[in-house]
């Protein structure tokens, strides 16, 4: 067994599976085709349904991803085979030339910049031009150039040779050559994703036309970093569209061209792309055409009635067969509409093809060169109950790579597949990494001397700013006994500079005039700490985004204003005082609640994790709402299931399972919990370091509905299950589907029932192919490779019909009638059995569970993940996790997916010897606090808590509260110090002193301040 | 300086009760060491102790002077409304608009106020809204004064400079509004535009204007006075007949008028635990009225008393609403 992993692919899914076998203690390589990480999520505008900026969210991951040390980044670089067996492969990886050395490059762009050759730009699907050597993006990792061999000049013609001629650090080497290596590692995660979908293929949609563009090119269209700068425009003329259409599943749910699935995020995206689209321009007309819309996820139906109902988004069921080019050019689309059954044309000035996920050629090549079966639509084939597990053991697959799916869901299975090669290695944690040693820290001197470093860049500052000016000025600043210019800071000679500098001036303050904190501030309080310095002691001056960058045109200004930056960072440094992170012991020991497959599958990947575990269960057995179902839908019995679970669990000596119980009291915080819980009227007391909530769904009971509980004819689709496992005589089944959901009570759709429903029809028709099953719908929603459903449903004479939400289906004695939507007419459905497909509805105990963790619920009283796309298992308060219908309604591989990835976060907590603390977390002076709770209200981390005190002012004396602020949940975000009004809150580093001196500093070069109509315009 | 060590200031004084605040020592450290206390920064200025000095020492114009150019201790919500007032005192500011009437409104700070303080839960706006709707209502429709901050805080936070820029600016103002009545709604504004400004118009609180409004209220009040407005403006039974005026019944808490105690907390300094005692004591008077609404017309004292009934975890719970006068009133208004 080794201790190490290789993840290949480096979109999201294997990132997060990377950083959490990185956490986890293993070493981990990261194998990406591409010159950088951050897959297609790098190139999307912004992420239903909270808009976030994609970039903006993505961009941290891949910051703390090349900088991890039990990272290595292997990028520009192709998996060519797998060989071997669980814990001990071989993977052969072609790391192709760069041509340029990675450990020199500094990123200046100093070549792109003089690089005579222009080429298509993919990152911009296409829309613009990059050059022949490049970054890919401005936020790329690794941040450094790549030569396009098969475009560069002097590559194909040994001429030109710019690039070489002005790299500053001699990191251009034409002569490299592609190199093969062999790792040696004991797992392997398949995280190769998916291809977009090429629609020149279906020549009906008119893809050469330039104003038909694929839903990515219009990604990057709205992108302020795309190149229209986020303006739409056609691309034929520039001018701006006032007529958008989208034509939905180009390249899904269409077996013509073998891709008969549903690539299950296109609905959304389309949505999302029509609303930023609106948001730009309000008086943009757009009209999505689809076959179904399939908000199927959580909060998406809503987010689908915000683009009808306040951005006038239009919807029409319909699919166009075709884009009509007219003859001057102009664009239309002839549809039926089904409501009138007449053809309707409608004219475009930019038709957006919604391209299909295509499995990527990674995918197949390496499943091919590696023995990994393939499922009929050419993903890796996985089984229900084993959703990351390939068919080679210790090879594990997570994200698009497994089968079509959005953000979430992607991420969800990385940490999944991320715990499945942790539990495999877990006896091999810690062997292949190491601990960073630093020498002792040098003791602060009283006076601060505080050493400057003024950064080039190459010219990216340097040809703006002026640099020598900057260090001349630096050494008058007070406090400053040295400063010098930097070609490059970031540079591994300059770190050798800095720390002789150091050393030799005996420094106690340093100030590194560059580029931005976000991605180089670790790096030079790691070279401040080689030199003996606390790293707190280090302070950035970012004269390039916040400076050269922006001030290109007005130089002698610009330097003016780095002098600014560089007086107010030597101003703060000076208070700086040495901050250190405390280790906090923790309990390696978990707590489940909740012993659905949900939870079992934690708890046991927790245990196989190698940590303690226990699952408290409020009922006799395990197993969940699972029990309760007969039959999955890929034939499997439920029951069987459960009892191999529970039967791993029994085994498992780390396990142990608490029935009939419930957690009634948890005290204390991330790595230290106190819990209580009750069962069978006694309390036991469990100290655990992390817990995972697991409690599931219920099923809705739906009174009143169409005729449920007084006809007896009316029963539940879980109802339905039952009946089908022992005997059914209904020979004309009806089911109606949205039943209690998707209404405005409850808008949400269940996401399952769809499924449900047509499992249950085939296996109707399958026991008795002469049953009459029809289903009454509003979309269908089988999404994914569950599309096949749909398809065998239909094949076995399944009839399925579409009603409106507003003339919903009535049930009569024998018969159901309903206004069918494409016959624009009432059926009479002679019928004996009614089901009903209603929704989960989150559980009764979610109110209690979230008050003694002190997590938040959604408005539909589920479980409030951290962030919607990013951390879809985890809160927002350190140490609790959460999987399964907890969090929203999901299918059986999915809350596996989640059980597991849920297990994988818990034990990046576990796997610790310690919990270390921010170093910069805020503190309370007790003696100014009155207690107010501002600080408790505004914390994001539940980190301060008020606790009694008695207060003593001469003859008044009252019982007052205390903030006390934990240290262990802190992230020294600063909140709670602004906040307070008694200003008894400091935020460490960030002090009202520190800040102060800075201010302070910027002001004296102020000459005036002149207020012109709604700008103020400062002066220095 | 007339003081002769008596001490009786201390004993008077409400921060004695909960601190070691000494204005006795804060005299004498000054006039015969020429010596700073921290006493000159823990004074609410509540105006207490020069009533019972034998000696009739201007205890608020020495505090006032003394603390000027100097450092204050402890500023509130990190000086955020300090830092309002110095940058609004350097920028330009917007000249009145045209207008015939000769009344001018002006609201003070509350947007200000609204801005940063969330938990306070109150809607200081409402305060101007409310003004505006009465003043209407007895018929004078006033200029909205669009000045700068009066300078209260600054000024007795010892920026005198800052102080007098905002002053200079707002005479500028006020003489090109041509008003000649100003007309305000806070307490603070109204103490300031009449004693530390020399306007020579007319300056008036809202109260002064309320107790012919023909409202028959069925309600039990009491009334807390602000020091602004009674100890350093002697305005007591204007409030009070504004209240009875129009049919409230109005219970005195145990010190009242010229005698009342402390809202905590004056120009956006001391806000601490001793302060928080006093506030804990002047809310016991009110909640021992038994009366369901505490009236008061200032919106620093309304801010701290919401804050201590709005706390997280409150140290008591206070069944009384506490709201302004103008509101309390204008919301009957509209019942009607």
């Amino acid at each position: 067994m080794k201790g190490s992993v290789a993840v290949v692919g480096g979109g999201v899914a294997g990132i997060q599976a990377a950083l959490d076998l990185a956490d986890n203690g293993f070493k981990t390589y990261l194998i990406e085709s591409k010159p950088s990480i951050g897959g297609t999520m790098s190139q999307l505008d912004k992420t239903f349904p909270t808009n976030d900026c994609a970039m903006c969210i993505l961009s941290p991951k891949l910051v703390e991803t090349g900088r991890h040390p039990n990272i290595e980044l292997l990028s520009y670089s192709d998996v060519k085979s797998i060989t071997g067996e669980a814990g001990d492969f071989r993977v052969k990886v072609l790391r192709k030339a760069r041509y340029v050395d990675e450990a020199k490059c500094t990123g200046c762009g100093n070549c792109t910049e003089k690089c005579p050759k222009k080429v298509d730009d993919d990152y911009n699907a296409g829309m613009s031009k990059r050059k022949a050597i490049y970054i890919p993006f401005a936020q790329a990792i690794p941040r450094v150039a790549t030569i396009d061999a098969a475009n560069c000049i002097y590559l194909t013609k040994g001429k030109c040779g710019n690039c070489k001629k002005v790299c500053g650090v001699e990191a251009v080497d034409y002569e490299a050559k592609d190199e093969e290596i062999e790792l040696n590692v004991g797992s392997v995660v398949i995280a190769t994703g998916f291809k977009p979908f090429d629609p020149s293929v279906l020549t009906n949609y008119r893809f050469d036309h330039p104003d038909v563009i694929t839903s990515l090119q219009l990604e990057r269209l709205l992108s302020a970093s795309g190149p229209t700068q986020g303006h739409v425009t056609k691309p034929s003329n520039g001018e701006v569209p006032k007529k958008i259409g989208f034509i939905q599943c180009v390249g899904s749910r269409n077996p013509r061209i073998s891709r008969k699935y549903c690539s299950s995020v296109c609905c959304m995206y389309a949505t999302k792309e029509a609303i930023i689209a609106k948001e730009h321009d309000p008086e943009l007309d757009i009209t999505i055409f689809n076959i179904d819309i399939r908000a199927f996820g959580k909060n998406f139906e809503e987010f689908y009635n915000r683009a009808q109902r306040e951005y006038g988004i239009k919807y029409t069921n319909s699919r166009p067969p075709e884009v009509i080019v007219g003859a001057d050019n102009t664009l239309s689309v002839k549809y039926e509409d089904f409501n009138t059954g007449e053809l309707k044309s409608q004219g475009l000035d930019m038709v957006i093809l919604s391209i299909g996920l295509d499995p990527s050629d990674s995918t197949r090549t390496i499943a091919e060169s590696s023995g990994i079966a393939l499922d009929e639509f050419g993903n890796i084939a996985t089984s229900i109950e084993a959703p990351v597990e390939t068919s080679v053991s210790g090879i594990y697959v997570c994200g698009v790579a497994q089968g079509p799916k959005d953000i979430p869901d992607t991420v969800a299975q990385a940490s999944a597949a991320a715990s499945k090669a942790a539990a495999l290695l877990s006896g091999e944690r810690g062997t292949l990494i190491k601990e960073r040693e630093f020498p002792d820290e040098k003791t602060l001197s009283s006076e601060p001397r505080t050493g400057v470093f003024v950064c080039h860049c190459g010219i990216n500052i340097g040809s703006v700013v002026n640099v020598p000016g900057v260090v001349e000025y630096a050494k008058t600043l007070p406090n400053v006994t040295y400063a010098q210019e930097l070609l490059y800071a970031c540079s591994s000679d300059s770190q050798e500079a800095i720390k002789q500098a150091i050393s030799g001036n005996n420094l106690n303050r340093v100030v590194v005039a560059s580029c931005t904190p976000r991605t180089h501030e670790p790096l030079f309080q790691n070279t401040c700490r080689e030199a003996g310095l606390n790293p707190y002691l280090f302070e950035l001056a970012n004269i390039r985004e916040h400076c050269s960058w922006v001030h290109m045109k007005e130089k002698d200004k610009a330097t003016e204003k780095a002098k600014s930056i560089v007086r107010m960072a030597v101003a703060k440094s000076a208070f700086f005082q040495p901050l250190y992170k405390q280790k906090v012991s923790l309990i390696n020991k978990a707590m489940v609640i909740g012993g659905g497959v949900a939870g079992m599958t934690a708890a046991l990947d927790i245990a196989n994790n190698g940590y303690e575990v226990t699952l408290v269960e409020k009922e006799k057995e395990l197993g969940g709402m699972l029990k309760d179902m007969t039959e999955m839908h890929d034939g499997k019995k439920p029951s069987e299931i459960i009892s191999d679970l529970a039967r791993q669990i029994h085994d498992n000596n780390k396990i142990t399972v608490m029935n009939e119980a419930k957690l009634v009291d948890v005290e204390g915080h991330l790595g230290n919990f106190k819990g209580t819980v009750l069962s069978g009227g006694q309390e036991t007391h469990l100290d655990f370091g992390a817990a995972v909530i697991a409690t599931g769904a219920r099923n809705l009971e739906p009174a009143g509905l169409f005729g449920y509980g007084s006809n007896s004819r009316v029963v539940t689709q879980a109802q339905l299950e039952k009946m089908l496992a022992e005997n059914l005589s209904a020979n004309n089944i009806t089911m109606i589907q949205c039943a209690g959901a998707r209404n405005p009570e409850r808008e949400y759709c269940g996401r399952t029932c769809c499924v449900d429903a047509v499992k249950n029809a085939i296996r109707i028709k399958k026991a008795n192919s002469k049953a009459n099953v029809f289903v009454l719908y509003r979309d269908i929603r089988t999404y994914g490779v569950t599309e096949k459903l749909y398809e065998t449903a239909r094949e076995l004479g399944v009839l399925f019909i579409q009603y409106d939400k507003d003339a919903p289906p009535q049930v009569q004695d024998s018969a159901v009638v309903v206004h069918d939507v494409m016959l624009n007419e009432d059926i009479e459905i002679e019928t004996d059995l009614v089901v009903l497909s209603t929704p989960l509805i989150s559980g009764e105990d979610n109110s209690g569970i979230n008050q003694l963790f002190k997590v938040p619920l959604d408005k539909n009283g589920f479980f409030l993940e951290a962030h919607p796309k990013l951390r879809p298992v985890e809160f927002a308060t350190d140490g609790v996790f959460l999987c399964g219908s907890a969090q929203a309604p999901k299918l059986m591989e999915e809350a596996i997916s989640q059980a597991s990835a849920a297990a994988s976060r818990a034990c990046t907590i576990l796997s610790r010897d310690f919990i270390e603390t921010e170093a910069m977390v805020s503190i309370v002076n007790e003696a100014k606090c009155i207690g107010c709770g501002t600080c408790v209200t505004v914390c994001p981390y539940n980190a301060p808590a008020l606790e009694e005190a008695t207060v003593t002012a001469e003859e008044v004396s009252y019982t007052a509260k205390k903030s006390r602020i934990n240290p262990a949940a802190c992230k020294g975000c600063g909140s709670c110090a602004a906040a307070c009004p008694s200003g008894a809150i400091t935020a460490q580093h960030f002090s009202r002193k520190e800040i102060g001196e800075a201010i302070d500093a910027f002001e004296q070069g102020i000459k005036s301040i002149a207020v012109n109509e709604k700008v103020v315009e400062v002066t220095v | 300086m007339d003081c002769y060590q008596c001490g009786k200031c201390t004993s008077i004084c409400p921060m004695r009760r909960v601190s070691k605040t000494s204005p006795r020592r804060s005299i004498y450290n000054s006039s015969v060491y020429g010596l700073d206390s921290d006493d000159i920064w823990t004074c609410l200025t509540c105006g207490l102790c020069p009533q019972g000095c034998p000696q009739k020492v201007d205890f608020l114009s020495f505090i006032q002077d003394e603390r000027q150019g100097k450092e204050p201790l402890d500023v509130a919500h990190l000086g955020v409304f300090t830092e309002f007032a110095e940058l609004s005192s350097k920028l330009d500011g917007s000249k009145p608009e045209k207008s015939d009437s000769k009344y001018g409104y002006f609201p003070g700070c509350v947007d200000n106020l609204g801005l940063f303080l969330h938990d306070v839960k109150t809607d200081f706006g409402e305060i101007t809204t409310s003004s505006l709707k009465l003043l209407d209502k007895l018929g004078i429709k006033p200029q909205v004064m669009n000045m700068k901050c009066c300078g209260h805080d600054v000024l007795w936070q010892g920026k005198k400079d800052v102080f007098d820029r905002l002053k200079d600016h707002n005479k500028k103002y006020i003489k090109e509004s041509g008003i000649d009545t100003l007309i305000t709604s806070c307490a603070e504004c109204y103490r300031t535009f009449s004693k530390d400004y020399d306007l020579g118009i007319k300056v008036i609180h809202t109260s002064e204007l309320l107790d012919k409004l023909g409202l028959k209220i069925d309600a039990d009040v009491t009334y807390h006075d602000p020091c602004r407005l009674g100890r350093h403006m002697g305005v007591y039974d204007a409030p009070r007949a504004a209240l009875a005026g129009n049919g409230v019944r109005v219970t005195e808490m145990e010190h009242s008028k010229d005698n009342a105690l402390c809202c905590g907390v004056s120009n956006f300094m001391n806000c601490n635990e001793q302060t928080k005692a006093l506030r804990i004591i002047r809310m016991d008077e009110a909640a021992a009225t038994g009366a369901k609404t505490l009236i008061t017309t200032c919106p620093k004292c309304l801010a701290h008393f919401n804050c201590l009934k709005n706390e997280k975890e409150p140290v008591k719970n206070y069944e009384l609403d506490v709201v302004d006068l103008n509101v309390f009133l204008s919301r009957q208004l509209e019942e009607k």
